[in-house]
């Protein structure tokens, strides 16, 4: 070691928690993380607040948050607002779980077995380029307006791209872990079940919780297009009558359910998982 | 010291195929090996020792000849071959415990009691039952490798297949290792293969080295190293004069063998 160097690990022990965050690739100490998040999201909303209390931009476009506060409470008290948030809820996780139930094996399979592959690839990678708003058209023409229909046209826009995750997620297990259940005995149903799926794991959990957020994206649009009820149909129900604070009261919730969603699977990802820190 | 043939292998040619054709790896190499034997494959990296173990394991497959188990063509993977890898040996998402549970999962002779009882006898004797319940993400590197042998052998093969186990770990570790492998072999009288690059690995751990050419390989020594290094192995002998003229010996074959190989290289390109 040349003598101008410093000493860069008592150097990083002892160096602000603050200089920490500006430095390339430097770690931030967990709670100023979580501290300097918080903050920028009340940032926004003062901001917010105070462009819009001031009257700079006209509410018409830009509630204030008392606003958008007094729209929420006029949905959930005057147009039974929670019967639509569990509808949205129900359709999104009906698809949800369906598609993850038939990716899944066949992910597994497709990888596993050429053949499956060789059949299957060409169709789901066409399918996965299909935009769903151009879907729309033809499930209301087959399913009409019901659940059916928008259940199909979420289980459209997930499950040919769950598939394809999957298989890949199954394709990145080592094949030493392969070839060690072969050598103990396990045929090949116990090997995807043994070992495959185990192994895949933590993977496949990441890519459903990103599977599901989309299916909300597809779910508004459902919504949008065709149904009375749901938080898509509130939405637009209120553009209608250019009630911007019901509007952004919709979005928000979307936002709120999605976050909440995806943290809890987070957490739960690193409670069941806890075996892959090192 | 062949007593019955118990591993052969018969004339067994592999190439791989490439861009360019197919490519040796393997030339015509005969080979017998007795049962409790532990024979060492030993050459440059990247020679085609380890695809010959492989094909006794059943995990590939000769172009040309036939290798035979216990008088019985291999034709694929099976629990009498066990094998141990360098990485990715044993199940992150098992326990140390579990792990070598898992090398019986398959076994139907015998009972669920008596794999719990297997499993913490393998336990027990590669010494990690402080460490029973924990993640093997959580355990050392060369903790992992002895759950991988722990497990191997629990499902009870017939040969020990070994692809430089040791390989990724630090000096220490690894000398302990070889000295534990020697007690595990002397409690357990397995046949073993096993591939490494470390001259002095070999001639610690085995009975005979069989060291093979630069790719594609050949058999180019066939060394019976009790009758060339008395005594017992222990870490002193391995500054013993006959240890260390083996040794000196083999690391000069190896080194005529790269520089020839260099040479002909050359002489292509």
């Amino acid at each position: 070691m040349s003598a101008p160097e410093p000493n860069r690990r008592s150097g990083e022990a002892s160096e602000n928690a603050w200089l920490a965050l500006f430095r390339f690739r430097g770690r931030a100490a967990p709670n100023l993380d979580l501290g300097i998040g918080v903050a920028s999201f009340i940032a926004i909303l003062v901001a917010w607040f105070v462009v819009a209390e001031l009257g700079w931009i006209n509410p018409q476009f830009l509630p204030s948050p008392l606003g958008v506060l007094e729209a929420v409470y006029r949905l959930f008290a005057d147009q039974n607002f929670t019967a639509d948030i569990g509808v949205s809820i129900f359709r999104v996780w009906v698809a949800f779980v369906v598609s993850a139930l038939m990716a899944i094996p066949l992910g597994i399979l497709m990888s596993s077995y050429r053949i499956v592959g060789a059949v299957t690839e060409p169709i789901v990678d066409f399918i996965r380029y299909l935009p769903v708003p151009a879907l729309v058209p033809l499930t209301l023409i087959w399913l009409g307006i019901g659940e059916m229909s928008k259940i199909t046209l979420l289980w459209l826009g997930t499950f040919f791209q769950l598939v394809l995750l999957i298989a890949d997620d199954a394709r990145r297990v080592p094949k030493e872990y392969v070839e060690t259940g072969r050598t103990l005995g396990a045929n090949d149903r116990e090997l995807m079940k043994d070992i495959l799926l185990p192994a895949m794991l933590p993977s496949m959990v990441d890519n459903l919780r990103i599977t599901l957020g989309w299916c909300w994206t597809y779910l508004i649009i459902a919504e949008i297009v065709a149904a009375n009820s749901g938080i898509g149909y509130v939405i637009w129900a209120a553009k209608r009558y250019v009630k911007t604070p019901e509007v952004f009261a919709g979005v928000l919730a979307i936002g709120i359910i999605g976050l909440v969603t995806d943290q809890l699977i987070r957490w739960a990802h690193r409670k069941t998982f806890r075996y892959l820190g090192a | 010291m062949v007593v019955n043939p118990f591993i052969a292998i018969e004339q067994v040619c592999k190439t791989f195929p490439s861009d360019a054709g197919p490519v040796p790896v393997i030339d015509n190499v005969s080979l017998t090996i007795g049962e409790g034997e532990f024979v060492v494959f030993l050459g440059p990296s990247g020679c085609g020792k380890t695809t010959l173990m492989r094909m006794v394991g059943g995990l590939d497959h000769p172009t040309r000849g036939l290798i035979r188990l216990g008088g019985e063509p291999v034709l694929g993977p099976s629990r009498a071959k066990g094998m141990v890898f360098q990485s990715y040996s044993s199940f992150p998402w098992l326990t140390v415990l579990k792990n070598i549970r898992f090398g019986l999962k398959y076994r139907d002779d015998v009972s669920e009691t008596e794999k719990d009882r297997i499993a913490r006898h393998y336990l027990d004797l590669v010494g990690l039952t402080p460490y029973a319940d924990f993640y093997v993400s959580k355990v050392s590197g060369g903790m992992r490798q002895r759950v991988a042998i722990a497990r191997t052998l629990a499902a009870n093969p017939q040969v020990l297949l070994m692809d430089e186990p040791f390989g990724a770990l630090d000096a220490q570790t690894r000398e302990r290792l070889q000295v534990q492998l020697l007690d595990i072999r002397h409690a357990e009288r397995k046949t073993v293969i096993f591939v490494t690059h470390d001259v002095d690995e070999a001639i610690f751990l085995a009975d005979r080295i069989v060291v093979f050419s630069a790719r594609p390989a050949r058999l180019i020594r066939d060394i019976a190293v009790a009758s060339r290094v008395p005594g017992e192995r222990t870490l002193d002998n391995r500054e013993s004069r006959p240890f260390l003229e083996l040794r000196r010996e083999i690391l000069a074959i190896i080194r005529e063998e790269a520089q020839r190989n260099e040479a002909s290289l050359m002489a292509a390109g």
